[in-house]
C-alpha cells in the first residue's frame, strides 16, 4: 500500500518540484499580506494549488506517447473551444474570452498555451526527416489560426504570448535565419500601421510609460504607485504585512497583477534577488532537461513550455516596475488566480513526464 | 534535415534563448537595484508622505446648435450644495440643519438616496442642486455653521427650447451603473473621472464622444489633515466640442406649430444632400426634467402615457405607408413595363380579383372613370393599383422598394432607429406561418398590406425620387465631422470623425439593365405634381400657392392592422381613426425641400397632413425668395 502510494510520486523531479514549491509559498505569503482582512482569496488559492498539484502528479505519470498521440486531437479540440467562445462565451472586462463548463469558468486561450506547443512539436517530430520550408509553413499555419481567433476576442496580449510560445518551437526546429530576419524586418516596418490599429487607451498606456502624466487618472497612476512601492521597499524591505503602499491601498490589484510590487515593498532587494535566483535555477534545470531529452517531441515541448512560463514572468515583472505598458498578465505560481496556477502546474507536470519517461520514445 | 544537424541547431538556439533571458533578467535586476537601493531615499519619502493627490477636472460639455447658430443645448451655471462622501450622513440631520436657509424637499431626499444607491459621484455628493439666488446668499452668510457642506458652482445642462426638438436633441442624465459598465468595456471609463452626466438619447447620446471631451487634472500635495499645501501641476481639460446640426430651427418651429396638438411625426430633408432640416415627433417632453435625475412622478407620467411621448416617432414609429407608397409601386411597374402609359383602365369604383369572387373597393364610390398611371397617382386610384399589383407581383415590387430604402434603416445619426418592413411571402411564412394570398398582393400595392415604414424612410425615399444618382444619407449633424461607419455605437473610440457623403458613385437607375429611365421618373413626378392641381387629392393646397408643389397623399387604416400594436393599446374611438400621411417636395421644378408627414388618427392625408407641409414650404420658400 505504502509502496504503491509512493509510486505516484516517482516521476516527480525533486529539484524542480522543490523550486516550484518555494515560489508557490512565496506567493501565498505575499497574498496573505495583501489580503489581511479577507482570507477567502487565500483559501481559494490553496484550492487552486491543490487542483493544480493533483493534475501535475497525474500528468507526470502519463506516458509521453499519449501526449504524442493526442496532440492533434487536443489541438482540434482547443480550436473548437475557441469557436465555442465566439458563439457561447460570455464577456468580462470587455472581451469575450470565457466559457463556463460545469462549475469552472475558464479561458480556452489558456489551454491553447499548452496544446499549441504539443501540436507543433508533434508536427516536427512526425516529419522529422522532412523538415524544410514546407513543414515550417505548415507549422506557421497551425500557429496562426488560434492566434487570429484570440486577437478577435479581443485579447492581443494572450495572442502575442501564444505566438511567441509557438514561434519558439519553430525557431528551435531550425527555421532558417533569413526568415527570422525578414519577419523582424516586416514587423518593424509595419509598426506605424500596427500603432494606428491600437485602441486609443492602448496607445495611452504605451505613451504613459514615458510620461506618467499622460494618463494620470488611469494606468499612469498605477505605474507611479507601483514604482513607489518597489522603490520604498529598499534593500531589506519594510517587512511582511508592513508595506504601507499595499496596506493603505495605494497599490491596485495587489492579489493578481501587482502582487510582485507587494513582494518588493515588503521583502526589498534581498527578496527580489532571492526570487531571481530561484527563477534562474528553474530555468536552468528545465533547459538542462530539454537538452537531455531523447527525441524531438520532448525537446521542443520542454523548451517551449518553460519559455512560455518565463515570458509571462518577464512581462509581469517588467510591467510592475514600469518597463513595459500595463497589459494585465499574471505572475506564474505567485499571482492569485485559478487558471494561471492550474495551467502553470500542468505545464510543469508535462515537463516532468517527458523527463522521467525519456527513454520511452526515442527517435 | 538529418538528426545530428537538428540537434546541433536546437542546442545552439536553446542556448541563445537562454542567454537572451538571462540578459533581460539582469536588466530587470539592475532596474530593481536602481529603484530600491540607489533611489531608495526618494521613494521612501514619497511613500511616507504619499501626499500626492490627483483631482480630475471635468471637461465642459459641447453645445448643440442649429445651422444658424441657434442654441439647442447649452450649459448653465448653477449653485449646488454638496457633501464629501466620507462625511455622508443622515439626510434628516442635514435637512434639520439647513432648515430656514435652504429648503430641502422630499424630491431632493429621494434624489440623494438614489445617487447614494447608484454609488457614482465624482468627488462630492450633491444634496441640493440648482439653488435660488436668495438661498445662495443665506447659505454664504451662515456658512460657518456647516463646515462639512460645500457650496459648489458648476455647469448644468440646459435645453432652452424645452419641448421643442426634444426627440432629436435628446438629453443627458446622471451616469448610472449600466453606463459605467459600458464605459469600462470600451476602455473609456477613465475619461469620465469627474464627469457626472452622460448622453442618454438623441444627438446627446449619438455624439457623446465629441460633446464630452476629456478631463484634465490637478496634481496637488496635501498634508496629513488633507489640507492642500500646493498645486504641483494642472492640466486643463479638453472641453467637449460644439455640434452644429443641419436643423434649421426656424423651420422646426414652424413645423411644430403647424403640427399643433396632433400626434405623429414629420421629417424635412434637403433633397440634394439629405440634410435633416426639421425633425418633429409629437407629443413631446421636456428634456430639462431628465438632466439631474428625473423624479418618479414625472417619469411615470411620461413613460406610462398611452401617447408615448418619449418615443421618437420620426425614426422609431412604424406605420403602414398607405397611398404614399403608390409612386414607388408605379416606378416598379414601369421598370417591368407593366401598365406603361398610354395603358389605361376604366375604373368603376371596384376591382374584382382574377379567378375569385373577392372584390376590393376604391376609396371613391363610383370610381374615377378612365385612369392611366399619371392620373392614378394624381387621384390616388386604388382600382388601378390593385390590378397593377397583381400583374407586377410582390418580388419585383419589393426589389424596387428596397432600392429606395424601404425595410432598411436609413442610418441617420440617432439611436434606436427602426427598419420598417418590406413584407413578402417568405417573410409571412416565417413570421406568421401562413400562406401569402393574392389579395394581399393587391392591398400591398396601395400600401395597406404588411409593409411598414418610418417617417424618415418615407422622406428619404421621396428625396431619392428627386436625386436618384446620389448616395443620400440623412444626417442631423453638419457633415464635416461624422463618424466613418454610422452605427449607433457612439462610444466606439475607433469611429473617429470623418467626411461622409460620397456623391455620384453609382446610380439608382441608370446602370441597371432594363432599369428605370429618367423618363419613367418624370412620369411619376408628373403624377405627383398633379396631386396639388385641380382634381388631385390635395388640390386645395395648390390652389393659393405661388409655387408648384408635388405630393402624394395617403391614408393608413389603423383598425384591423396587426403590426401597429405599439400605439393601439387604448380603446378610445379616436385612436381607431386612420393615420394621415403626406409626402411632398417643392418647388416642383427645382425641389429645395422634401417632407414626409404622418398624423396619427388624422383621417384623410390631404386634409390634415397636407396643410402642415404647405406651412413649412411657405415659411422656407418665402424666406428664401
Amino acid at each position: 500500500m505504502n509502496q504503491s502510494f509512493y509510486k505516484f510520486f516517482e516521476n516527480i523531479d525533486r529539484i524542480l518540484m522543490a523550486l516550484i514549491l518555494v515560489l508557490i509559498l512565496i506567493g501565498l505569503v505575499t497574498l496573505a499580506s495583501a489580503n489581511q482582512e479577507n482570507m477567502t482569496l487565500f483559501t481559494n488559492q490553496i484550492i487552486n494549488i491543490l487542483i493544480g498539484m493533483v493534475l501535475l502528479i497525474f500528468l507526470s505519470n502519463i506516458d509521453p506517447k499519449s501526449f504524442l498521440f493526442f496532440a492533434p486531437h487536443l489541438y482540434i479540440l482547443s480550436l473548437i473551444l475557441l469557436l465555442f467562445v465566439v458563439f457561447f462565451g460570455y464577456e468580462s472586462h470587455g472581451a469575450k474570452r470565457w466559457i463556463n463548463i460545469l462549475y469552472f469558468n475558464f479561458q480556452p486561450s489558456e489551454i491553447i498555451k499548452i496544446t499549441i506547443p504539443l501540436m507543433l512539436a508533434w508536427l516536427y517530430h512526425r516529419y522529422q526527416n522532412e523538415i524544410g520550408y514546407k513543414i515550417h509553413a505548415i507549422g506557421f499555419f497551425i500557429l496562426a489560426i488560434p492566434c487570429l481567433m484570440i486577437i478577435n476576442q479581443p485579447d492581443l496580449g494572450t495572442a502575442i504570448l501564444i505566438f511567441l510560445a509557438g514561434g519558439i518551437i519553430i525557431f528551435l526546429a531550425g527555421l532558417p535565419l533569413k526568415f527570422i530576419l525578414a519577419g523582424m524586418f516586416s514587423f518593424l516596418i509595419s509598426l506605424p500601421y500596427l500603432w494606428s490599429k491600437l485602441h486609443l487607451y492602448q496607445q495611452n498606456r504605451i505613451l504613459s510609460l514615458f510620461d506618467s502624466d499622460r494618463d494620470p487618472l488611469g494606468t499612469g497612476y498605477h505605474i507611479t504607485q507601483s514604482i513607489i512601492a518597489i522603490g520604498s521597499g529598499g534593500f531589506l524591505g519594510k517587512g511582511w504585512t508592513n508595506g504601507t503602499q499595499t496596506q493603505l491601498n495605494f497599490l491596485p490589484e495587489t492579489s493578481t497583477d501587482f502582487i510582485f510590487a507587494v513582494f518588493s515593498e515588503e521583502f526589498g532587494f534581498i527578496g527580489i534577488f532571492g526570487i531571481f535566483i530561484i527563477y534562474f535555477l528553474i530555468l536552468y534545470r528545465c533547459i538542462d532537461m530539454a537538452k537531455k531529452m531523447q527525441n524531438t517531441f520532448s525537446r521542443l515541448i520542454t523548451a517551449s513550455l518553460i519559455f512560455t512560463l518565463f515570458i509571462s514572468t518577464l512581462i509581469n515583472i517588467s510591467m510592475v516596475s514600469g518597463v513595459i505598458p500595463i497589459v494585465g498578465a499574471p505572475l506564474p505560481f505567485i499571482s492569485y488566480g485559478g487558471t494561471s496556477m492550474v495551467v502553470s502546474l500542468i505545464m510543469i507536470g508535462i515537463i516532468m513526464s517527458l523527463h522521467s519517461h525519456k527513454s520511452l520514445i526515442a527517435n | 534535415m538529418d538528426l545530428y544537424q537538428f540537434k546541433y541547431t536546437f542546442r545552439q538556439r536553446l542556448n541563445f534563448i537562454f542567454g537572451f533571458f538571462i540578459i533581460i533578467f539582469l536588466i530587470i535586476i539592475l532596474n530593481f537595484f536602481y529603484l530600491q537601493v540607489v533611489k531608495f531615499n526618494d521613494y521612501s519619502s514619497l511613500s511616507k508622505s504619499n501626499s500626492i493627490k490627483i483631482i480630475p477636472i471635468p471637461p465642459i460639455r459641447g453645445q448643440i446648435l442649429d445651422r444658424n447658430g441657434e442654441i439647442l443645448a447649452a450649459n448653465k451655471l448653477i449653485y449646488s450644495l454638496e457633501i464629501d462622501p466620507k462625511n455622508k450622513q443622515d439626510f434628516d440631520k442635514i435637512k434639520e440643519q439647513l432648515d430656514g436657509i435652504v429648503e430641502i424637499t422630499k424630491y431632493d431626499i429621494k434624489k440623494y438616496k438614489k445617487i447614494i444607491k447608484e454609488n457614482y459621484y465624482s468627488s462630492t455628493l450633491p444634496i441640493k442642486i440648482n439653488l435660488k439666488d436668495t438661498e445662495v446668499a443665506k447659505f454664504i452668510a451662515n456658512k460657518y455653521k456647516y463646515p462639512k457642506i460645500i457650496l459648489k458652482q458648476k455647469f448644468s445642462r440646459d435645453y432652452p427650447k424645452g419641448k421643442s426638438g426634444a426627440h432629436f436633441i435628446g438629453f443627458i442624465n446622471r451616469i448610472n451603473k449600466k453606463d459605467i459598465k459600458r464605459l469600462k468595456r470600451l476602455g473609456n471609463f477613465e475619461n469620465y473621472m469627474g464627469t457626472e452626466h452622460i448622453g442618454k438619447t438623441g444627438i446627446e447620446f449619438f455624439y457623446e464622444n465629441i460633446l464630452h471631451g476629456s478631463p484634465g487634472y490637478k496634481k496637488i500635495e496635501v498634508d496629513a489633515n488633507n489640507n492642500v499645501i500646493r498645486t504641483i501641476k494642472t492640466i486643463e481639460p479638453e472641453h467637449g466640442r460644439d455640434i452644429t446640426l443641419n436643423i434649421d430651427y426656424k423651420i422646426q418651429k414652424v413645423a411644430e406649430k403647424a403640427f399643433g396638438n396632433h400626434k405623429g411625426a414629420l421629417v424635412v430633408l434637403n433633397p440634394n444632400n439629405a440634410e435633416v432640416l426639421a425633425h418633429v415627433s409629437m407629443p413631446s417632453f421636456n428634456p430639462n426634467l431628465f438632466v439631474n435625475g428625473i423624479d418618479e412622478a414625472n417619469w411615470r407620467r411620461l413613460n406610462d402615457s398611452i401617447h408615448k411621448p418619449l418615443i421618437n416617432r420620426a425614426i422609431s414609429g412604424v406605420y403602414p405607408p398607405g397611398s404614399t407608397l403608390k409612386p414607388f409601386v408605379a416606378l416598379a411597374a414601369l421598370e417591368n413595363n407593366v401598365r406603361r402609359p398610354p395603358f389605361s383602365i376604366i375604373d368603376k369604383g371596384f376591382f374584382n380579383m382574377p379567378n375569385q369572387s373577392k372584390t376590393f373597393l376604391d376609396w371613391k364610390k363610383g370610381g374615377h372613370g378612365e385612369v392611366d398611371m399619371i392620373k392614378a397617382i394624381a387621384v390616388s386610384c386604388d382600382t388601378f393599383f390593385y390590378g397593377l399589383g397583381i400583374e407586377l407581383g410582390i418580388p419585383k415590387l419589393n426589389k424596387v422598394l428596397k432600392r429606395f430604402g424601404f425595410g432598411e434603416k436609413t442610418n441617420i445619426d440617432l439611436p434606436n432607429e427602426k427598419s420598417g418592413l418590406v413584407a413578402s411571402a417568405e417573410w409571412k411564412k416565417k413570421i406568421h406561418k401562413k400562406k401569402w394570398y393574392q389579395g394581399e398582393t393587391a392591398i400591398t400595392a396601395i400600401g395597406q398590406g404588411y409593409t411598414l415604414t418610418t417617417p424618415i424612410q418615407l422622406a428619404l425615399a421621396t428625396a431619392r425620387l428627386i436625386n436618384p444618382d446620389y448616395i443620400l444619407h440623412p444626417l442631423l449633424k453638419k457633415e464635416d465631422l461624422v463618424p466613418k461607419h454610422i452605427k449607433s455605437n457612439p462610444y466606439d473610440l475607433e469611429n473617429q470623425p470623418q467626411r461622409p457623403l460620397e456623391k455620384k458613385t453609382f446610380s439608382l437607375f441608370k446602370s441597371k439593365i432594363n432599369g428605370m429611365q429618367s423618363d419613367d421618373l418624370n412620369l411619376i413626378k408628373k403624377g405627383m405634381s398633379l396631386v396639388t392641381k385641380e382634381g388631385g387629392t390635395a388640390a386645395f393646397i395648390g390652389r393659393n400657392s405661388n409655387y408648384n408643389i408635388s405630393a402624394k397623399t395617403g391614408t393608413a387604416q389603423v383598425f384591423g392592422l396587426k403590426k401597429d400594436e405599439v400605439y393601439d393599446e387604448s380603446k378610445l374611438p379616436d385612436r381607431l381613426k386612420d393615420h394621415a400621411l403626406f409626402i411632398a417636395f417643392a418647388p416642383t421644378e427645382q425641389p429645395k425641400l422634401v417632407t414626409a408627414i404622418i398624423v396619427e388618427n388624422g383621417g384623410h392625408g390631404g386634409s390634415t397632413a397636407g396643410p402642415i407641409a404647405k406651412e413649412i414650404f411657405d415659411a422656407y420658400l418665402a424666406g428664401k425668395n
